[in-house]
């Protein structure tokens, strides 16, 4: 780590790939964090997990119990420990007892991407709620048709205010927080939908909602007999005719899954696209071409139960999957398996992977939010706290015989 | 150096296997110290194997194999902090295998050792949370999840100390606030209460004063008299009848101040000393804050204690006691009155009463002897309660029988008719002629009262099983002979191991039977001799063959009946080592495997004997005949 310093200050290496080095060498060392907790305020699976796209502070959280809470992940509101453990607490709650809170389980819950004053939520109760996060009040909710499975917000586009829902519908909506309307229903999928992909990006020099709007058609149908997926960006659409299964793989080629796609990602730059499916495969398609890139990802198991959120490393070198109870981090490129973390006790429905930090939050059936930070010996350097004595203590080799 | 290390790490392999392949319910402590020490002076490598093989022992598929592995894994646990880094990453893997908490991985055969392993493992959590749950997020994680999401019970060891001292520190507070209120109480008057013994003091005093003896004028003297009673023992007697002599007694003049200085010295035991006493225990235990006048009073009431004690004791010498005693044996004397009379008394009574039954006896006896000998079921003995009687008598007395009371009793052996009609009631007569004179004979009325007794069995006192339990405990059954879970019931001690008499039947009967099998297999050597023989013979006479040939299938069918009877007793496959002494035998030596073994269990026999077809078609049967009766018209 030095010697890469000592690089940069004679400007042998440039500004950017030393913080790119610095980043992934934190990232392989991810681990279970003893330092950071994240109390959990809920009382049903997590089935949601978002930082905020501006401060990169505020953990937003959702859960079958029908709560949503917000932590704060950069400020302590406590430490046990000596200072060891710092125990990151909810700022607050919204849950049933909430005037308008959701009736049944949220599925899904993301911050307005240009400020961290309103959040979405999308839930079982068919309904979308928006929230004032300073006053936790609904500013404005949508009546969905079903289940809402999957809420979604374009994190670039400037000229509009859409929220894109998957719901148990055939349609995906898109919502318009400023008219308070559907503006547009997209079509294409038979079944229903069981997760709309996140949309946090958009082509450059595309028009408006139209990108996005495509995007979403990269949905999962969910349903009779054959799943399948239209992978095709220029609107081929899910044409998939039905076919005996046996002969899916030799003659349709859009098939991207024989099961129902459970959760999708895009790559940073809007490159790639990642999804994961109830046949346990893990596919990267090229968005341009809408070809599969054939990464073979090494054989793993997924819940098939539920749709799964993927994360992505910022210079898209690393996906998180949840598989099972564990989470698996993939090399995009090879499909590799390169770490496996394990800590949570059922399975895990969630990751969000903080770039600011090089943090990993998880979210599982057993209702705790984990933090998987890189490993202490680099951060005790920065910050040495009173617990390090403790521990010197405590946690020694005690031989008595 | 690698070579070595492989060597010490299977080293580590074969300890681990060895201490975990034992049905005993610890870790042979010799084999757990070696593996600790093993591990303890060794590198990274080692711990690793020796981590992964106790992981691969955990997932064995017999709890008592991970009972024992979890037994060391805490012994390393506690100490290796390389071994604690370890386990953690495999945590969840570790607590499923050890608590079983998915439904999809239960916990294997024995079910007793399972449970044992659970609980274990839950109390083994719980320590190791309190101990180094800070250090680690997993060993937090899923002692939260079984705590709150499985709401599994944890022991709770260390909650369950800290408010037992809780508890106690409580109960001190509340006692020591309880003994300031009464130090207070007694600061605010203990003026008064000194005041109340004084007076008391006073008037014992002033009581003394009175009684004590007013004539000074002799002396006690004992130089006078020393010439006149040379011997020192006879001195000492007069000395204290001339103390006696001096002391003034009891009577009708002074009765009331003997009263007076009576009640006033019960007082003084009952009441005044006893406070006293509480009261310099309470001072003891105090802590106030005012030090000085606690020592002061506390001195004080010592002070009080002496000067009571030493009042008390000149009262008693006083002859105020000497008072109560007289009253004390006078109680006594009235009471041993009683007991005299109680005493005195049955030596009367108990005579009349024998003399009365011996006579009713001998009249039973020389009237009804058919009557005696029906009844006669139980005879008196003890010759020694009859000493008194002569001889005829007594041997009466031994024959006679036992008979409960009843007014059978009043004519007992009389025999003589019996006027019908004259109860002295005249009911008969409002219906008619009576006659006065009807008799009924002496035979009939033998035969009215004949006594019929019924057959009581004599208490026997059935003693418990005692045979050692499973769970603990002995078999508390009470049978006769067999108790149908332990077999016979033979004294045994208080572990339930049989004392060694049975056993010695026990071998003798397992000889027994071994005799029995071995002059069968003799019976079987020799028959088979006979039939070669036999075939010798029938080579040599071919005239006899077809004799020989019916013998030969019926001796045949005999050995073949023979093997199988000595097949179907259990001791046949010992016949050749005969020397093999009995005990073994029975006990099979237990494993592991052998744990697995489902045991049949008396509802196994049952459900054999209930679920059978013979019962089964006889339940239908008896149905059958009752819906026939039910609906008659329906079949």
């Amino acid at each position: 780590m030095w010697k890469q310093v000592g690089e940069r200050e004679v400007g042998k290496l440039k500004p950017h790939s030393f913080a790119n080095r610095i980043k992934s060498n934190r990232i392989s060392s991810l681990q279970l964090s003893n330092h950071k907790e994240i109390v959990s305020a809920h009382r049903g699976a997590v089935n949601s997990l978002q930082v905020d796209l501006t401060d990169g502070r505020y953990l937003l959280a959702g859960a079958s119990d029908g709560s949503a809470a917000v932590y704060d992940i950069q400020c302590a509101a406590r430490y046990e420990g000596g200072g060891l453990v710092a125990k990151h607490e909810s700022i607050f709650v919204v849950d049933k007892q909430h005037e308008q809170g959701h009736k049944y389980a949220v599925s899904s819950a993301v911050w307005y991407p240009i400020d961290t004053g309103l959040f979405v939520t999308g839930s079982f109760d068919h309904y979308v709620n928006v929230w004032d996060t300073n006053t936790t009040q609904v500013v404005m909710n949508f009546k969905m048709p079903g289940k809402v499975y999957r809420t979604a917000m374009s994190s670039v586009a400037k000229s509009h205010m859409l929220i894109a829902t998957g719901t148990e519908d055939v349609q995906v909506r898109l919502c318009d927080i400023a008219s308070g309307a559907f503006t547009h229903t997209l079509s294409g999928h038979r079944g229903k939908m069981m997760v709309s992909g996140s949309t946090s990006n958009s082509i450059p020099g595309s028009q408006s909602s139209f990108p996005k709007a495509r995007m979403l058609h990269k949905k999962a149908a969910y349903g009779n007999g054959t799943k399948h997926t239209s992978t095709t960006h220029k609107n081929k659409g899910s044409t998939s005719q039905r076919l005996h299964p046996g002969m899916l793989s030799s003659h349709d080629r859009a098939t991207a899954h024989y099961g129902a796609v459970i959760g999708l990602k895009v790559c940073e730059d809007s490159m790639y696209l990642l999804s994961a499916g109830s046949d346990s495969r893990l596919r990267l398609w090229d968005i341009e071409s809408g070809c599969n890139t054939l990464v073979n990802f090494e054989a793993t198991r997924l819940q098939t139960s539920k749709g799964i959120q993927l994360a992505v490393t910022q210079g898209s070198s690393l996906v998180f999957v949840p598989c099972m109870s564990a989470v698996k981090a993939f090399d995009v490129w090879s499909g590799r398996t390169f770490l496996t973390f394990r800590g949570h006790y059922e399975n895990v429905n969630c990751c969000w992977f903080s770039s600011q930090d090089q943090e990993l939050y998880t979210g599982s059936n057993d209702r705790q939010i984990l933090v998987w930070s890189p490993s202490r010996s680099v951060h005790a350097e920065v910050d040495e706290r009173g617990g390090e004595a403790l521990m010197s203590t405590s946690d020694q080799d005690n031989w008595s015989d | 150096m690698g070579e070595r290390e492989r060597e010490g790490g299977g080293k580590v392999l074969t300890l681990i296997e060895k201490a975990t392949n034992s049905i005993s319910p610890e870790v042979d402590p010799r084999l757990l110290n070696a593996i600790k020490s093993l591990v303890r002076y060794s590198h990274h490598s080692e711990t690793q194997l020796a981590f992964d093989s106790l992981m691969h022992q955990m997932e064995k598929d017999h709890s008592q194999v991970r009972y024992l592995a979890l037994l060391i894994i805490d012994e390393l646990f506690m100490r290796s902090k390389l071994f604690r880094s370890m386990l953690v990453v495999k945590f969840d893997q570790f607590l499923s295998l050890s608590v079983g908490f998915r439904r999809s991985l239960p916990l294997p055969a024995p079910v007793a050792i399972a449970t044992r392993l659970r609980l274990k493992a839950i109390e083994f959590l719980e320590k190791w949370t309190t101990s180094f749950g800070i250090h680690y997020r997993q060993i937090r994680l899923g002692f939260e999840y079984l705590k709150n999401t499985l709401c599994f019970q944890f022991p709770n060891l260390q909650q369950n100390t800290a408010r037992i001292q809780q508890e106690r520190r409580e109960r001190e507070m509340r006692s020591k606030e309880i003994l300031l209120n009464k130090f207070e109480s007694l600061r605010g008057n203990i003026s008064s209460i000194k005041d109340e013994i004084q007076t008391t003091i006073d008037e014992i005093g002033e009581c003394l004063d009175i009684l004590r003896p007013k004539d000074d004028l002799i002396p006690l003297d004992p130089e006078d008299d020393v010439e006149e009673y040379r011997c020192s023992a006879l001195q000492q007697i007069r000395l204290e009848s001339l103390k006696e002599g001096e002391k003034l007694h009891e009577d009708s003049d002074n009765k009331v101040v003997f009263d007076t200085l009576r009640e006033l010295y019960k007082l003084l035991a009952s009441r005044h000393l006893v406070s006293v006493q509480e009261w310099i225990s309470v001072l003891v235990r105090v802590e106030p804050a005012d030090i000085r006048f606690r020592d002061s009073t506390l001195k004080e009431f010592i002070d009080l204690r002496n000067h009571l004690q030493s009042i008390s004791k000149k009262c008693e010498e006083s002859g105020c006691m000497l008072t109560n005693t007289s009253n004390h044996e006078d109680e006594d004397i009235w009471e041993e009155v009683k007991i005299e009379a109680v005493d005195d008394s049955p030596p009367n009574i108990p005579r009349e009463d024998h003399s009365t039954t011996s006579i009713a006896h001998e009249k039973k006896n020389r009237t009804s002897v058919n009557t005696t000998k029906s009844n006669g079921s139980k005879k008196l003995d003890g010759e020694g309660e009859w000493s008194g009687f002569t001889s005829v008598k007594r041997s009466l007395m031994a024959e006679a029988p036992v008979m409960p009371w009843g007014s059978f009793l009043d004519d007992w052996g009389a025999k003589r008719d019996v006027l019908a009609n004259q109860r002295g009631l005249e009911l008969e007569g409002h219906w008619g002629r009576v006659d006065y004179d009807a008799v009924i004979p002496a035979e009939k009325i033998a035969e009215l009262k004949y006594q019929a007794s019924v057959y009581k069995e004599d208490p026997v006192e059935l003693r418990p099983c005692l045979a050692p339990l499973k769970v603990g405990g002995l078999c508390q059954r009470r049978d006769r002979r067999v108790c149908p879970f332990h077999g016979p019931v033979i004294p045994r001690d208080s572990e339930g191991n049989p004392i060694d008499q049975p056993q010695l039947n026990d071998v003798k009967i397992l000889d027994l039977e071994k005799e029995v099998v071995e002059k069968l297999t003799k019976q079987a050597v020799k028959n088979v001799r006979e039939r070669e023989r036999d075939e010798a013979k029938r080579k040599n006479d071919k005239n006899t063959s077809k004799r020989a040939k019916l013998a030969k299938v019926r001796e045949h069918n005999e050995s073949v009946l023979r093997d199988a009877a000595i097949a179907s007793t259990s001791y046949s496959e010992t016949l050749g080592a005969a020397t093999e002494s009995a005990p073994f035998l029975k006990e099979k030596k237990q494993t592991l495997a052998s744990m697995l073994r489902k045991k049949e269990t008396p509802k196994d026999r049952i459900a054999k004997r209930v679920l059978n077809r013979r019962t089964a078609r006889q339940c239908l049967m008896g149905e059958d005949t009752k819906y026939r009766e039910a609906y008659p018209n329906q079949w």
